[in-house]
Order: structure tokens, then sequence, then C-alpha cells
């Protein structure tokens, strides 16, 4: 479990100390961020996101009842605050979000890196916001299931069924792409 | 479900190092047998791997923390300070918690005490005190608040623990303003008494250190304290009451002789009542003077003992020294006059000296015998009074009436009375009054000589009805209070106050109400004085009016005698249907009235029967009323509705205003 001296830490930032809700933001921005980033894949609205909640979060931290729930709830409002900024984008963005949503993968264009990140993008796109956010955070901090699944209030099989979908779904998508690199 | 089925999950798993042991060998030798999971394990290593490349570049840079950070401190400034901030750190620590409940309980117990308007011991105790004290301050003003430290510290005084004799004398001083507040206050008195004695003892001794001795030398007699050499002029009185004052007087001489004393003094009065008040002086020698108190004690009934000592030690002393100087004075100018012989005019110069030091040198030996007398002989004034001072010595029987008359014609009546008037019958106060209406009274005040009082009130109450006579006696004491079984008794003159008014202006002994419904009004009602004349009676109004649906009153008011009464009410009869008929009667008690005599009123309202159908009932009128009577209450609703509103608003907004506040409070604290 939780160690107590962590624990400690999430109690003071609770108690309204500042010290410790730094210390918690320089531990656990990168994890928000990429939660952020799954949903909205976007570097700049996914560290506004967070430096939103992170705002957020000061402000109602007296509504955490249980120290060790600090991270999870951490992570619940950076995700809503994710899918605020995605909803209001969706609107103005509806015909390019269409035609991120129908990929044209060319063959000829498979061994260009950046025709790849297209592609891999465009793949993403197409998944459910919950198992983009487990993809990065098991890219982008290699966390391990554990982990991952405490922040994004997951069980072992539901995280495990949900990695193994979104490969599963990539690599439908990429399959041309793969079979080039090969 | 079987692994083939689960198989990307199982790969991804595998990649990501999540399989456990049992798992990974389940996989390795279904992947050995299926040639399809085979492929696609391929396929997702190849897409982990562009994954792990490709989506990893994506995350955070290095300085992703930092700008969080400065983000965070830049839209959440560190307040520094800040009241509530302050209040809110403060109320963290257990004690403060503790003290802020303290306070509260205190709070609502002080306005518990308020509102119940309870005042609590302690406090008037310390009024006390400071009252005390202020009144000690004009006799010895910076006395005042050593005598409260003198009254508090009793007990270490008492051990002695003083160390200084300024202290000392500090305490002494505190003995005049203390024995102010042991008058007023007996426990506290109680408790200063022995204490002061002791203390006036102390006066004599330089220092402290003494005071203890002292101390030990209190409880010795005072005749065996070292004063054999000191000027005491002790002085006493006594307030004594007594059977008789000329068996007492020889009886004090007898015992002044016996404490080798004498009477100096005596006088006496006599007062009013023939009892005797006095006083006598009487010298004792100071050492016999308490056994002499004691037995003077004994003669009657001790009302009031005071007790005095006047030191002259040092004025004797001194004017001793100046008399011993005089003396040498005088004898060097005897020498010089023997000796020198000079001009006549310093002779005679040394002459006038040598009397004005002789004349000096007589004063003060005469001021020295004074105080020798004063000394060698202590005074006691005794003051007696007989017993029952306060017997009066007469009474006087002031008597007091008071008549009221009713007549027709009151003038003749106030004529008459003042016809009356004698030197035993004096008119004081006589008064004809005539108000704007014609309506007469009079009033007439008559002193009268105690035996012709009885005459002269029947005569008058012969004169008219008499409608109330009341009569006052009065005993007043001369020259004392209470009983008296010598005192005499006299009569006083008898004060007579007499009212006289018109018969039409007193109340009636019997009301009646009654309706006659008749069908001719106004001929009924005509009818009706007749009657009245007929049984001697007057009417006293009478009006007629017709209302707009035709019906017709007439109202009259009747006076009758009682007597006549029964026979007017047969004789109505006749006229009509006799309805609602009321009687009234006021008994009215401690009042003499002839009954026979005393006026009945009879009020008789005849009414006609009128229109059938009045511009009040109807299908219309009804509609209007109900209508109007619908509005009224829905007005009335709606103002009760304000009321109501106006009431609570205040209320709702104080709690809500209280929910928002702590609301605020524990946000602030989490």
């Amino acid at each position: 479990m939780m160690d107590a001296n962590e624990r400690e830490v999430y109690r003071a930032a609770i108690h309204g100390d500042r010290d410790a809700f730094e210390m918690i933001i320089r531990t656990h921005s990168r994890q928000l961020f990429a939660i952020a980033y799954g949903i909205l894949q976007n570097r700049e609205e996914a560290e506004d996101a967070v430096q939103d909640a992170l705002v957020k979060a000061w402000k109602s931290r007296w509504r955490v009842r249980h120290p060790e729930k600090f991270p999870a709830w951490l992570c619940m409002i950076a995700r809503h605050r994710a899918r605020d900024v995605f909803r209001r984008r969706r609107v103005p963005e509806t015909l390019e979000g269409h035609a991120l949503s129908c990929p044209t993968i060319s063959h000829t264009d498979a061994t260009d890196p950046n025709a790849l990140d297209r592609q891999l993008h465009s793949a993403l796109a197409t998944l459910p916001e919950l198992h983009r956010s487990a993809l990065t955070l098991r890219y982008f901090e290699e966390l391990d299931y554990a982990s991952i699944e405490k922040l994004l209030g997951l069980s072992n099989g539901a995280l495990r069924g949900i990695l193994g979908r979104a490969l599963a779904a990539m690599r439908k998508q990429l399959r041309p792409a793969l079979a080039s690199l090969e | 479900m079987t692994l083939h089925d689960d198989i990307d999950i199982y790969l991804a798993a595998e990649l990501h190092n999540e399989l456990s042991a049992k798992e990974q060998s389940a996989l390795h030798s279904h992947l050995l047998d299926c040639a399809a999971c085979r492929k696609l394990h391929q396929e997702t290593k190849a897409m982990n791997k562009i994954l792990e490349e490709n989506l990893a570049t994506e995350k955070a840079d290095p300085a992703f923390e930092q700008r969080m950070l400065a983000g965070f401190r830049n839209r959440i400034p560190q307040r520094t300070g800040g009241l509530a901030k302050l209040i809110v750190d403060l109320m963290r620590l257990r004690s403060a918690q503790i003290a802020a409940v303290a306070a509260v309980l205190l709070a609502l117990v002080q306005v518990g005490r308020m509102v119940t308007g309870e005042a609590s011991m302690p406090s008037r105790k310390r009024e006390y005190v400071a009252d005390a004290e202020y009144r000690a301050q004009p006799m010895n003003a910076p006395a005042s608040a050593p005598a409260e430290e003198a009254l508090t510290t009793s007990n270490e005084l008492a051990a002695g623990r003083a160390d200084s004799s300024a202290r000392a004398e500090m305490a002494v001083d505190s003995v005049a303003s203390g024995q102010q507040l042991e008058d007023e206050k007996k426990e506290l008195g109680q408790l200063h008494q022995p204490r002061a004695a002791k203390l006036a003892k102390a006066q004599e001794l330089p220092s402290a250190d003494a005071y203890q001795d002292k101390d030990r030398a209190a409880q010795q007699p005072p005749e065996q304290s070292p004063t054999a050499n000191r000027k005491l002029i002790r002085n006493a009185g006594v307030e004594l009451e007594i059977a008789s004052f000329d068996d007492t007087v020889p009886k004090i001489t007898a015992f002044a002789s016996e404490e080798r004393g004498y009477v100096a003094t005596t006088n006496s009065q006599k007062q009013a009542n023939g009892k005797l008040r006095g006083t006598v002086v009487v010298k004792v020698v100071p050492e016999n003077l308490d056994r002499f108190l004691q037995k003077i004690r004994g003669l009657g009934e001790l009302k009031n003992q005071t007790l005095g000592t006047d030191d002259v030690t040092k004025a004797y002393f001194d004017t001793d020294a100046r008399l011993k100087n005089a003396r040498v004075m005088e004898q060097r100018l005897i020498d010089m006059l023997k000796t020198k012989t000079g001009k006549v005019s310093d002779l005679l110069q040394v002459e006038k000296e040598l009397a004005r030091v002789r004349e000096e040198i007589e004063k003060m030996q005469g001021e020295l015998k004074f105080w020798d007398s004063q000394v060698q002989f202590a005074t006691v004034t005794i003051s007696l009074a007989e017993k029952d001072m306060e017997e009066p010595a007469a009474f006087l029987l002031k008597e007091r009436a008071q008549l009221a008359l009713y007549s027709p014609d009151v003038e003749k009546i106030y004529n008459d009375i003042k016809a009356l008037a004698s030197p035993k019958v004096q008119i004081t106060n006589a008064q004809l009054d005539r108000d704007n209406t014609g309506r007469v009274s009079a009033r007439l005040s008559i002193l009268m000589a105690p035996e012709e009082s009885d005459a002269q009130i029947a005569k008058i109450k012969a004169m008219g009805r008499v409608e109330n006579f009341q009569v006052q006696t009065e005993r007043v004491t001369q020259g004392g209070t209470g009983m008296s079984e010598n005192a005499k008794t006299k009569r006083d003159k008898v004060e007579l106050n007499i009212t006289i008014s018109r018969e039409e202006q007193e109340q009636s002994f019997q009301q009646t109400n009654l309706r006659i419904r008749t069908s001719a009004v106004d001929e009924k009602a005509k009818e009706l004085r007749g009657l009245a004349e007929k049984e001697a009676g007057r009417v006293l109004s009478s009006s007629f009016s017709r209302d707009p649906n035709g019906r017709e009153f007439a109202n009259v008011c009747l006076r009758v005698p009682m007597k006549n009464y029964p026979a007017l009410m047969q004789s109505l009869e006749p006229l009509g249907k006799v309805e609602n008929v009321s009687v009234h009667r006021q008994d009215r008690t401690g009042a003499q009235i002839d009954e026979a005599n005393a006026p009945a009123d009879v009020s008789i309202q005849v009414y006609s029967q009128g229109n059938i159908v009045s511009q009040q009932s109807g299908l219309l009128a009804t509609l209007r009323r109900t209508i109007a009577q619908s509005a009224a209450a829905i007005m009335w609703s709606v103002r009760m509705i304000g009321v109501a509103i106006a009431f609570l608003a205040p209320w709702v907004i104080a709690l809500v205003a209280l929910g928002w506040l702590t609301r605020r409070a524990i946000r602030a604290r989490r």
C-alpha cells in the first residue's frame, strides 16, 4: 500500500500546506498530463487543462476525506477538465475531426516517419478516451498496471482488457504500416 | 473463455511485463500451437515498438513540472498574514479551541445572568468595599487604600509580621476608617475590633518591633500597662433608660462616692407627658472608671455607651518645659532688678517684661492644673430617660361627615343651610354652581361644635332626600405615639361637607328598557307622556325618527318614583305589544336610600313595522354584500401574509448568512 510518508504529504496538502501541494505537483503533474493528452491529443491544450485542474484541486482540496485517495481524485479532476476542453473544441473542429476519423492511409507514405506519426494519431483518435488515457499513462510514464489502475480507478481485469483491446485496435488500423515496417 | 479468445489481452500484458509466471508459460505453449496467434504476436510487438518510439516523443518535456509550479504560484498567490488565516491557524491549536469554548460558555452564562437580572455575589461584595472606601475618604483620605489592605492582611498584622515602622503607622491611620467600616458591616467589624485595640496601643510605640510586645500587652488590663507617666484624659458617655429619674440620681451619687468621685452637674427636663429626661455628669478617679460604669449599667437598660481617651502627654510636657524656662527667665529678671542700678526707664522696661513673664507663667500653670484635674478625674456623662418616653399625653377625636342631598330646588336648601350659621355652627365654605345648561348644584362646608353637631345634622338631613351620609372618626394622639391608659380623650369640632344637587342629576335607582310595537307611533308617544304625568313622573327626553324603510321610532325616557313604578308598567299594556323588557338595578352599598321615593327610569321605544322588504335585503344587495365581504377577506389574508413575510424574512436572512459563514469557515479549515 501507500507508504506513511506519502500519505502524510497528501494529508498536509488537504489541510492547506502549500509546500506539500507543490510537492504533489512535482510528482504527479506528468501523470495528469498523460491523462489529459490521452483525451485531447494536443500538448498545449493538455498542459492548460492540467494547470486548471491543479488550481481547481487546490481550491477544493477540503472535499477529500481520505488522503490515500488524493491522487485518484486529482486524476478525476484532470479528466473532467480535459473533457470540458474537448467538448468546447469539438464544435468548431467537426470538419477537421471528420477528416481525422476517416484517415486515408497510403502505402507509399508508410515508410515516411512523419506519415507514420500521423497515422498513429489518427488511429489513436478512433479509440475511446479511457483507452487513450491508459495508453498514454503506460507509454509516457511507463507506469505499471497497479499504478494505472489506482489513478484511473479501474480493476486489474478491466485495465488488462482496455490495454489489450486498445493495442489490438491500433494494430488493425496500422496493419499496412506495420507490414511495410517488417 | 479460452486463451485464444483473449489473445489480445494476453499479448498486451506480456509486452508490458504484467503476466504472472503461470500465464506466461500458458501463453508460450499456446503460441507454439497456434500460428494465427503467433502472427498477431509479431504484429503486436511491432505495434508496441512504434508506440514506444513515436508516442513517447509526445510526452511532457523536462521543464513541464517547473511550468506547472510557476503557473500554480501565479494563479494562487501565497496569502501572507490575513486575519482569517491567522484565526484559522490559531483555531488548529487544541489550547485555543478549549479557550474559545470556555469563552463562549462564559458569554452564555453572562447573557443568561443579564436576561434573568441576577447580580453575581462576588461583584456585589466588591462594590461594598469600594463604597466603604469612598465613605472613609473625606475623613482620612490617604489612609483609605491602606485601610482595605489592613483589612485583608489583618492576620499578618496580628502575627506581628509588619516589618517597618512606616507601615505600622499607616495601619494606625487606617484604624479611623476601619471603625467607619465597622459600623456598616458586622462581619467585617468583628474581625476588625480586636485589631483596632491592638493598633491603638501600637500608636504609642515608636517601631513595629515593639508591636509584638504590644500584642501581649493588649491582653492585660489597661491599668497595668506602662502608661503611668502619661497624661491621658478619659471620658465616657452612657445612655440609660430607667424607671424613675428621681430614684436614680441618689443611686448614681452613692456609686460616685464609692468610687472616689463626685457628681459634677445634674439637670433634668419634664416632657409634655410628665416623663423626665436629664443628664448627670460624674467625675471619678480613672482607675475606677470601668468599675463605676459596670455599676451604672445595673440601674436601667443601657441604650448606648462610649469610651474615649485623649492623650495630652506631649502638650503637657511641652507646657511644663516652657514653664520651667519662664521660671528661669523670671528669676533672672528679678536678679536684674536686685543687682543692676540703671536708668529708671530701663528698670521700668525690666518690670514690664517681668510682669509679662509672670502672666505667662500663671497661664501655663493654670493650663497644667486644668490638665491635671482632667487627668485626675475621668468624666462620665450619663444621659437618663424614663421609660415610655413616647407615651401620648392626650387624644383628640376628630369627626368628619359627608352628606349628599337631592332636591328639586337646590337654591332654597342652600339658603336654608346658610341661615343655620351661628357661633357654634360656622360655615367655612359655600359655593353655588350653575352650569351653562342651567343645572344648579351647591357645595357647603360647615364646622360645628361637638355638642351641637347631632342636632344640626338631623335638621339638614330633613331638608331634602338624603342619598349618602358618611361619618368618619379619627383619634389623633398628642405628644407621642401609641397607646396610653391614662391619657384623656377630647372631642374636636365636627366638619360637615354637604353637596346639594337637583334630582334629575341623580342616578336612577332602577332602569327599565322596553319596546312597544304599534302601528301609530306618534299617537302612542303622546299618550305615554300623559301616563307619566298621571303617575307623578316626568319626561326626561323624547325623540322621533323615521328610517328609509318607512319604520318609525319614538324614544321616550320617563322618570317616576319607585312607588308609582308598578302602576306605570301596568298602564303601558294597552298601548301595544310590549317587548324586550329588561330591568337593571344598581345596588349602591353604603348609601342610605329612600326606596319609595327613589327615581326609577323607564326608557321606552315605540316603533312600527315598516316595509316588508328593505333595501338591505334582496338578491342584488346580498350579492353586493358577499362580494364586498370576500374582497375584505382577501385583503385581510394578503395583509397577514405580508406580516408573516416581514416576520420571517430577517430570520431566513440570518440563517442563510450563518450557513454561508459556517461553510466558509469549514472550507478555510480544510
